[in-house]
Protein backbone atom coordinates (compact mmCIF):
# COMPACT_ATOMS: atom_id res chain seq x y z
CA UNK A 1 0.00 0.00 0.00
CA UNK A 2 1.37 3.19 -0.60
CA UNK A 3 -0.54 4.92 1.88
CA UNK A 4 -3.89 7.34 2.13
CA UNK A 5 -2.78 10.15 0.28
CA UNK A 6 -5.94 13.02 0.56
CA UNK A 7 -5.99 16.90 0.61
CA UNK A 8 -9.42 18.30 2.39
CA UNK A 9 -8.86 22.10 2.19
CA UNK A 10 -11.63 24.23 3.40
CA UNK A 11 -11.89 28.30 4.63
CA UNK A 12 -14.24 29.79 7.16
CA UNK A 13 -15.13 32.87 8.62
CA UNK A 14 -15.18 33.13 12.49
CA UNK A 15 -16.65 36.05 14.38
CA UNK A 16 -14.04 35.69 17.11
CA UNK A 17 -10.58 36.89 17.87
CA UNK A 18 -8.01 34.68 16.66
CA UNK A 19 -6.48 34.11 20.56
CA UNK A 20 -10.64 32.64 20.91
CA UNK A 21 -10.13 30.50 17.79
CA UNK A 22 -7.09 29.24 18.35
CA UNK A 23 -7.78 28.08 22.33
CA UNK A 24 -10.65 26.36 20.58
CA UNK A 25 -8.86 24.67 18.12
CA UNK A 26 -5.69 23.40 20.22
CA UNK A 27 -7.17 22.76 24.03
CA UNK A 28 -7.68 19.54 25.29
CA UNK A 29 -11.28 20.73 26.91
CA UNK A 30 -12.46 22.68 23.51
CA UNK A 31 -11.09 19.46 21.51
CA UNK A 32 -13.49 17.16 23.22
CA UNK A 33 -16.30 19.89 22.53
CA UNK A 34 -15.72 19.80 18.76
CA UNK A 35 -14.21 16.47 17.73
CA UNK A 36 -12.98 13.44 19.52
CA UNK A 37 -14.88 12.04 23.14
CA UNK A 38 -11.62 12.91 24.91
CA UNK A 39 -8.23 14.18 24.10
CA UNK A 40 -5.06 13.52 26.01
CA UNK A 41 -2.94 16.16 24.49
CA UNK A 42 -0.52 19.39 25.80
CA UNK A 43 -0.70 21.67 22.62
CA UNK A 44 2.82 22.27 22.32
CA UNK A 45 5.24 21.33 19.08
CA UNK A 46 6.47 17.82 19.65
CA UNK A 47 4.17 16.93 22.07
CA UNK A 48 2.23 13.58 21.34
CA UNK A 49 -1.02 12.54 22.29
CA UNK A 50 -4.16 10.80 21.70
CA UNK A 51 -7.76 11.59 20.83
CA UNK A 52 -10.10 8.79 21.55
CA UNK A 53 -13.45 7.89 20.07
CA UNK A 54 -15.57 5.86 22.30
CA UNK A 55 -14.05 3.22 24.76
CA UNK A 56 -12.37 1.57 21.85
CA UNK A 57 -10.87 3.52 19.83
CA UNK A 58 -7.32 5.56 20.23
CA UNK A 59 -5.39 7.44 18.13
CA UNK A 60 -2.13 9.05 18.04
CA UNK A 61 -1.62 12.59 17.81
CA UNK A 62 1.90 14.49 17.50
CA UNK A 63 1.91 18.49 17.34
CA UNK A 64 3.69 19.73 14.90
CA UNK A 65 3.52 23.69 14.58
CA UNK A 66 2.17 25.71 18.34
CA UNK A 67 2.54 29.14 17.14
CA UNK A 68 -0.59 30.92 18.73
CA UNK A 69 -2.48 33.01 17.65
CA UNK A 70 -1.38 31.91 14.18
CA UNK A 71 -1.03 28.55 13.48
CA UNK A 72 -1.99 24.99 15.16
CA UNK A 73 -0.58 21.98 13.47
CA UNK A 74 -0.84 18.07 13.94
CA UNK A 75 0.01 14.94 12.37
CA UNK A 76 -2.53 11.88 13.12
CA UNK A 77 -3.93 8.70 12.21
CA UNK A 78 -0.43 6.79 12.39
CA UNK A 79 0.44 3.54 13.60
CA UNK A 80 4.11 3.36 15.19
CA UNK A 81 6.05 5.69 17.77
CA UNK A 82 6.67 8.21 15.75
CA UNK A 83 5.05 10.32 12.98
CA UNK A 84 6.47 11.15 9.94
CA UNK A 85 4.94 12.53 6.42
CA UNK A 86 5.05 9.11 5.63
CA UNK A 87 2.89 7.45 8.55
CA UNK A 88 0.25 10.23 8.94
CA UNK A 89 -2.16 12.68 7.55
CA UNK A 90 -1.17 16.42 8.71
CA UNK A 91 -3.91 18.71 9.79
CA UNK A 92 -2.88 22.50 9.76
CA UNK A 93 -5.21 25.13 11.28
CA UNK A 94 -4.21 28.74 9.82
CA UNK A 95 -5.60 32.00 11.50
CA UNK A 96 -5.97 35.23 9.73
CA UNK A 97 -6.97 38.29 11.41
CA UNK A 98 -9.89 39.59 9.27
CA UNK A 99 -12.29 42.45 10.15
CA UNK A 100 -12.33 41.81 13.69
CA UNK A 101 -12.82 38.34 13.38
CA UNK A 102 -11.02 35.27 12.05
CA UNK A 103 -10.45 33.68 8.47
CA UNK A 104 -9.88 30.05 9.58
CA UNK A 105 -7.39 27.86 7.07
CA UNK A 106 -8.04 24.23 7.37
CA UNK A 107 -6.26 21.30 5.61
CA UNK A 108 -5.81 18.07 6.04
CA UNK A 109 -3.08 16.33 3.69
CA UNK A 110 -1.39 12.87 3.18
CA UNK A 111 1.71 11.88 2.98
CA UNK A 112 1.56 12.33 -0.95
CA UNK A 113 0.54 16.17 -1.06
CA UNK A 114 2.56 16.95 2.41
CA UNK A 115 6.10 14.88 0.41
CA UNK A 116 5.55 16.72 -2.70
CA UNK A 117 5.12 19.98 -2.70
CA UNK A 118 6.75 20.66 -6.46
CA UNK A 119 3.58 18.61 -7.28
CA UNK A 120 2.64 19.70 -10.96
CA UNK A 121 -0.92 19.54 -10.59
CA UNK A 122 -0.69 20.36 -6.74
CA UNK A 123 -2.46 24.02 -7.32
CA UNK A 124 -4.94 22.45 -10.06
CA UNK A 125 -5.82 18.77 -9.41
CA UNK A 126 -5.11 17.54 -5.78
CA UNK A 127 -8.00 19.57 -3.90
CA UNK A 128 -10.79 17.53 -4.02
CA UNK A 129 -13.09 20.66 -4.05
CA UNK A 130 -11.68 21.05 -7.75
CA UNK A 131 -12.28 17.26 -8.47
CA UNK A 132 -15.24 16.48 -7.47
CA UNK A 133 -17.77 18.81 -9.20
CA UNK A 134 -15.71 17.71 -12.33
CA UNK A 135 -17.06 14.51 -11.84
CA UNK A 136 -20.40 14.52 -12.92
CA UNK A 137 -22.75 12.79 -13.38
CA UNK A 138 -21.50 10.61 -10.65
CA UNK A 139 -21.12 13.39 -8.04
CA UNK A 140 -24.39 15.06 -8.48
CA UNK A 141 -25.90 11.62 -7.52
CA UNK A 142 -24.26 12.16 -4.34
CA UNK A 143 -24.52 15.49 -3.56
CA UNK A 144 -28.25 15.25 -3.82
CA UNK A 145 -27.74 13.36 -0.75
CA UNK A 146 -29.05 15.09 2.44
CA UNK B 1 -15.17 2.94 6.21
CA UNK B 2 -12.18 3.69 4.42
CA UNK B 3 -11.27 1.25 2.33
CA UNK B 4 -7.61 1.71 2.39
CA UNK B 5 -6.36 0.93 -1.12
CA UNK B 6 -8.83 2.48 -3.26
CA UNK B 7 -8.47 5.52 -1.08
CA UNK B 8 -4.88 5.52 -1.95
CA UNK B 9 -5.63 4.70 -5.49
CA UNK B 10 -7.53 7.91 -5.97
CA UNK B 11 -5.89 9.96 -3.33
CA UNK B 12 -2.94 10.51 -5.97
CA UNK B 13 -3.05 13.75 -8.19
CA UNK B 14 -1.66 12.40 -11.19
CA UNK B 15 -4.06 9.09 -10.86
CA UNK B 16 -7.00 11.47 -10.41
CA UNK B 17 -5.70 13.66 -13.58
CA UNK B 18 -5.52 10.18 -15.67
CA UNK B 19 -8.80 9.37 -14.69
CA UNK B 20 -10.40 12.91 -15.40
CA UNK B 21 -9.24 12.42 -19.13
CA UNK B 22 -10.42 8.90 -19.21
CA UNK B 23 -13.55 10.11 -18.28
CA UNK B 24 -13.70 13.33 -20.93
CA UNK B 25 -12.16 11.24 -23.71
CA UNK B 26 -14.27 7.93 -23.19
CA UNK B 27 -11.45 6.21 -22.50
CA UNK B 28 -7.36 5.98 -23.49
CA UNK B 29 -4.16 4.32 -23.77
CA UNK B 30 -1.01 4.26 -22.08
CA UNK B 31 0.49 6.37 -24.98
CA UNK B 32 -2.23 8.45 -25.18
CA UNK B 33 -2.65 9.57 -21.83
CA UNK B 34 1.38 10.21 -21.27
CA UNK B 35 0.79 12.65 -24.32
CA UNK B 36 -1.74 14.56 -22.44
CA UNK B 37 0.69 14.43 -19.09
CA UNK B 38 4.38 15.22 -17.90
CA UNK B 39 4.78 12.23 -17.06
CA UNK B 40 6.48 9.04 -19.16
CA UNK B 41 4.51 6.23 -20.71
CA UNK B 42 6.20 3.68 -18.08
CA UNK B 43 4.88 5.88 -15.43
CA UNK B 44 1.16 6.44 -16.75
CA UNK B 45 1.00 2.37 -17.33
CA UNK B 46 2.58 2.32 -13.32
CA UNK B 47 -0.33 4.43 -12.44
CA UNK B 48 -2.97 2.52 -15.07
CA UNK B 49 -1.88 -0.64 -12.71
CA UNK B 50 -3.00 0.85 -9.74
CA UNK B 51 -6.43 1.87 -10.80
CA UNK B 52 -6.69 -1.11 -12.35
CA UNK B 53 -5.87 -3.13 -9.55
CA UNK B 54 -8.63 -1.51 -7.32
CA UNK B 55 -11.46 -1.84 -10.12
CA UNK B 56 -11.62 2.05 -10.95
CA UNK B 57 -10.59 0.91 -15.09
CA UNK B 58 -10.69 -1.85 -16.79
CA UNK B 59 -9.04 -2.17 -19.71
CA UNK B 60 -9.63 -4.34 -23.14
CA UNK B 61 -7.16 -5.06 -25.90
CA UNK B 62 -6.83 -2.27 -28.99
CA UNK B 63 -3.95 -2.73 -31.55
CA UNK B 64 -0.68 -3.68 -29.56
CA UNK B 65 -1.49 -1.68 -26.67
CA UNK B 66 -4.64 -2.31 -24.03
CA UNK B 67 -7.46 0.84 -24.43
CA UNK B 68 -9.13 1.58 -20.76
CA UNK B 69 -11.66 3.00 -19.48
CA UNK B 70 -13.54 3.91 -16.14
CA UNK B 71 -15.74 2.23 -14.05
CA UNK B 72 -18.00 4.28 -13.04
CA UNK B 73 -19.98 2.50 -10.32
CA UNK B 74 -16.44 1.89 -8.52
CA UNK B 75 -15.39 5.88 -9.14
CA UNK B 76 -18.52 6.70 -7.31
CA UNK B 77 -17.99 4.61 -4.32
CA UNK B 78 -14.58 6.27 -4.55
CA UNK B 79 -15.89 9.53 -4.16
CA UNK B 80 -18.42 8.85 -1.59
CA UNK B 81 -15.23 7.69 0.52
CA UNK B 82 -13.87 11.14 0.11
CA UNK B 83 -16.60 13.07 0.12
CA UNK B 84 -17.95 11.60 3.78
CA UNK B 85 -14.57 12.23 5.42
CA UNK B 86 -14.66 16.06 3.87
CA UNK B 87 -18.44 16.07 5.24
CA UNK B 88 -16.90 15.37 8.90
CA UNK B 89 -15.02 17.71 8.52
CA UNK B 90 -16.95 20.49 7.50
CA UNK B 91 -18.87 19.57 10.85
CA UNK B 92 -16.20 19.87 12.75
CA UNK B 93 -15.02 23.31 11.58
CA UNK B 94 -18.82 24.45 12.31
CA UNK B 95 -18.49 23.50 15.62
CA UNK B 96 -15.55 25.17 16.07
CA UNK B 97 -16.75 28.44 14.50
CA UNK B 98 -20.11 28.41 17.18
CA UNK B 99 -17.74 27.51 20.25
CA UNK B 100 -15.28 30.44 19.38
CA UNK B 101 -18.18 32.90 18.82
CA UNK B 102 -20.16 31.82 21.18
CA UNK B 103 -16.98 32.22 23.73
CA UNK B 104 -16.41 35.73 21.99
CA UNK B 105 -19.70 36.71 22.60
CA UNK B 106 -19.68 36.24 26.08
CA UNK B 107 -16.43 37.80 27.09
CA UNK B 108 -17.26 41.07 25.28
CA UNK B 109 -20.87 41.34 26.97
Amino acid sequence: MDGMSRSIEREIRVEASPEVVYEVVSSPEHLREWWPDDADLEPVAGATGTVSFGDTLVVALTVVEADPPRRFSFRWDYEGEVATAANSLLVTFDLIPSDGGTLLRFAETGYDEAAKPDEVYHDHVSGWDYFLPRLAPYVDRLAARP
Amino acid sequence: MIDDELWSAIGDPTRRRMLDLLLAGSGGTATSLSDQLPVTRQAVAKHLAVLDRVGLVHSTPSGRERRYTVDEAQLARAVAQMASVSEAWDGRLQRIKRIAETIQRNRTN
